[in-house]
């Protein structure tokens, strides 16, 4: 019996998970337990019955002490199916008379009333251990066998249970008038051989209940014993090795085999690759190369000498992903042109070559006459359009005010003196700080007002210069440029401007011929 | 969250639920058979706080016999409910043997999917001491009675955190070869259950690898030690 063809999960368990993977083996195989159970223990009864129709506690007692017995035949099956090799139910009755060989009088006598049986018939029957050998088994096996014990006293409950349960469910399913409390009095007074019936329907039931509920016993116990087998041999890496043991086999052939080829050249296969190492290493690092022959791309056959190619993990990527849950095929209905459905039908009579040119006459002739259209239309109506349309945006750009303040700087024209460069030229000796702060605003403001530049508060000192750019001036804009780099510089670096800068810019400014005001010649 | 999927093809209780990140939880849902003793806790334990409440209030005369069967609805009906909502899915008997009340998707259960299966005990009640819920959760795959069907609820043993082994120190050496994931558990479980095997049966077991080691049948086990050690890391 080769561990790997076991139909159950081996892994390690505690025991009560051992119990409930017994009630999963259970439902596998309940078909077969419950009927082969079932064709064997319910003839049973009938034929004690008969024998011992006038004493139906006395059948019951001994039917009940045939259990042992009985569970032979779903370890059996249970045994057998573990491995795949699941009996037929003819089969496994059959077999039956054959299990019944082993120590059968140990377990109907002083081991009836243990309460690890179903833990220690696998020892017996699959293991044939008798004696002293089973006892010793048992010691390393029984060290944790008490949910085994757990397990039977459940079982005596559950058996109670579902056999009160059932009769109960009878009870209940009675016509009321039938089941009067005077009718079951007047039944229960009788002579007693007159209600035994009752008893050996109850005995049925009983046997009923033993149909569903022996099996499960039996392989949980079963399934017991095998995670204290699995605990105790380790069978989880007995099979985890011999799987790799299988996966490496071949590989390993390989690997010998080419380490036997390249031994011989291993010393200097070393050497060059310390030479050659650095340099690539470093190319590598600094630039992402393109695929060439030394460095084929992603596409390019790689790992080539692997059970598992570059090719085939692609190939299998591929179907993997073109199977659900990554590929999902959706089928939708909805509502469409019916026309769009056709495809285009071909035409009947081919249009000669000429009509065709004069199609295309017609049509550029037809784009003409709508673009005509549409410009005599823009010229009928080209004062109303010049009034609402374009002339509206342009009034209400140009009628704006211009702000105020602009960077927390003051740059209405009133708030300058007249004479903007004298007053510059007397305030750098002083504070060059405020000095530039007022050429500034002086800018500010001839750019506002004079050139009607349309500066926000939001613009910074690198915005405003792309703006001045905007009005073609190179003088004013290198005025600025100069000015605007020593601001930054003071403000912003508190780097203090050179001394000859502020007679410079003034002179330039009157160069420039700058002023806020509006002068003549100068507004627009 | 998907549906609850068998782990593996092979028979097994556990069942895998993936969340959207990708990751595989494992849930192992717990028999009748097993859930049957932490019930019991859990009715002896009722059984005792209302002999106790009666015993108490019923000295009181009318008035403590009205208080003590509102309080003994309640505890009938409430005690599963709040414990499994408020205490993790998990009754004192629940706790006791390490299970857990879940949603089928592995998420805590609420309120709805504990007052529905807790009331719906009056049908796995029938005809007498839970009968119906028994054979229900018997012939389940996943262990569900009528009530955890109707909630979509399991009962799920709590992951145990395994017990810390006394492990020998060792030169670690790097395996031979490449291992997959699985293969790494294996070799630390070889590691870490030196203790329960028999030293016939742990030679055996790495025996099977000797002939990929490269050593003889004798050393494997040392050599399989040595690799369990490397891959543990330093301590």
């Amino acid at each position: 019996m080769p561990l790997s063809d076991a139909a159950v999960a081996v892994r390690p368990r505690s025991p009560w998970e051992a119990v409930d993977l017994g009630v999963r083996l259970a439902q596998r195989h309940a078909g077969l337990l419950l009927a082969s159970w079932a064709l064997l223990t319910v003839p049973l009864l009938a034929v004690f019955s008969l024998l011992l129709w006038r004493y139906p506690s006395v059948a019951l007692l001994l039917f009940w002490w045939l259990k042992p017995a009985f569970e032979r035949l779903p370890l059996h099956i249970l045994s057998r199916a573990l491995f795949g090799a699941t009996p037929t139910l003819g089969q496994a009755l059959r077999a039956w008379p054959g299990l019944l060989r082993g120590e059968l009088l140990a377990s109907l006598t002083w081991r009836r009333f243990s309460l690890s049986r179903s833990f220690t018939l696998p020892l017996l029957q699959l293991e044939n251990l008798r004696g002293q050998a089973r006892r010793q088994r048992l010691d390393a096996l029984g060290r944790r066998s008490g949910v085994a014990r757990w397990l039977t006293l459940l079982g005596i409950h559950i058996e109670l249970l579902l056999w009160t349960g059932l009769l109960v469910l009878i009870y209940l399913l009675l016509p009321t008038d039938f089941a009067s409390e005077s009718s079951w009095l007047a039944l229960l007074l009788r002579p007693p051989e007159e209600w035994l019936w009752l008893e050996h329907l109850s005995n049925a039931c009983y046997a009923l209940v033993l149909v569903v509920w022996e099996p499960i016993y039996v392989a949980c116990g079963f399934s017991l014993y095998l995670n204290r087998r699995s605990e105790l041999e380790a069978w989880d890496l007995e099979l985890a090795f011999r799987r790799l043991l299988e996966r490496l086999g071949q590989a390993s052939l390989v690997l010998l085999l080419s380490l036997g080829l390249w031994l011989p050249h291993g010393a200097v296969l070393a050497q060059e690759t310390e030479q050659t190492a650095m340099p690539v290493s470093l190319a590598g690092s600094a630039t992402c190369l393109l695929p060439s022959e030394d460095n084929p791309g992603p596409q390019a056959p790689r790992l080539t000498h692997q059970p598992l190619d570059s090719q085939q993990a692609r190939r299998e990527i591929q179907a993997l992903l073109a199977a659900p849950p990554f590929h999902r095929v959706e089928e939708r209905i909805d509502w469409g042109w019916s026309a769009a459905d056709e495809p285009d039908a071909p035409p009947l009579i081919r249009t000669p070559a000429w009509l065709q040119g004069a199609t295309a006459v017609i049509e550029v002739l037809l784009w003409a006459l709508l673009v005509a259209g549409l410009a005599l239309l823009a010229w009928r109506y080209r004062d109303w359009l010049r009034l609402f349309a374009v002339r509206g945006q342009t009034a209400r750009e140009a009628d704006a005010a211009p702000p105020a303040q602009l960077f927390g700087l003051a740059v209405d024209p009133r708030s300058l003196p007249d004479d903007l460069p004298a007053s510059v030229e007397q305030l750098w000796a002083v504070d060059p700080r405020a000095a530039l702060a007022l050429l500034y605003r002086g800018l500010l403001s001839h750019l506002l007002h004079q050139r009607r530049l349309p500066l926000r508060a939001a613009h910074t000192e690198g915005e405003v210069l792309v703006l001045l750019q905007g009005l073609d001036d190179p003088a004013l804009d290198a005025f600025a440029r100069r000015l605007l780099d020593a601001w930054q510089a003071l403000a912003y670096g508190s780097r203090p401007p050179p001394a000859e800068l502020g007679p410079e810019l003034c002179d330039a400014w009157r160069q420039l011929g700058l002023n806020s005001r509006a002068q003549a010649g100068v507004a627009p | 969250m998907p549906p609850a999927t068998p782990a593996t093809s092979l028979l097994d209780t556990r069942l895998r639920v993936e969340t959207p990140e990708g990751v595989d939880l494992l849930l192992s849902p717990a028999s009748a058979l097993t859930r049957a003793r932490a019930f019991a806790v859990d009715l002896a334990l009722r059984a005792a706080l209302s002999l106790a409440l009666l015993g108490v209030l019923g000295r009181l005369g009318e008035l403590g016999i009205g208080l003590g069967l509102i309080l003994l609805f309640l505890l009938n009906w409430w005690y599963m409910v709040l414990f499994e909502v408020l205490n993790q899915g998990r009754s004192p008997g629940k706790q006791l043997f390490g299970l857990r009340v879940v949603h089928e998707d592995g998420t805590p259960v609420g309120w709805g999917a504990a007052l529905l299966r807790n009331l719906l005990r009056f049908v796995d009640m029938l005809p007498l001491g839970y009968c119906c819920g028994l054979l229900a959760s018997l012939a389940n795959p996943r262990f569900q009675r009528l009530g955890d069907l109707a909630a979509g609820t399991l009962v799920i043993h709590q992951p145990r955190a395994p017990a810390a082994v006394q492990l020998e120190p060792m030169t670690p050496l790097p395996a031979p070869f490449a291992l997959s994931a699985a293969e790494q558990r294996a070799v630390l479980a070889y590691g870490e259950r030196q203790r329960q095997l028999s030293p016939a049966r742990r030679e055996e077991l790495a025996g099977l690898l000797a002939p990929l080691l490269g050593v003889t049948a004798e050393q494997a086990p040392l050599r399989l030690q040595q690799i369990a050690a490397d891959l543990r890391g330093t301590p």
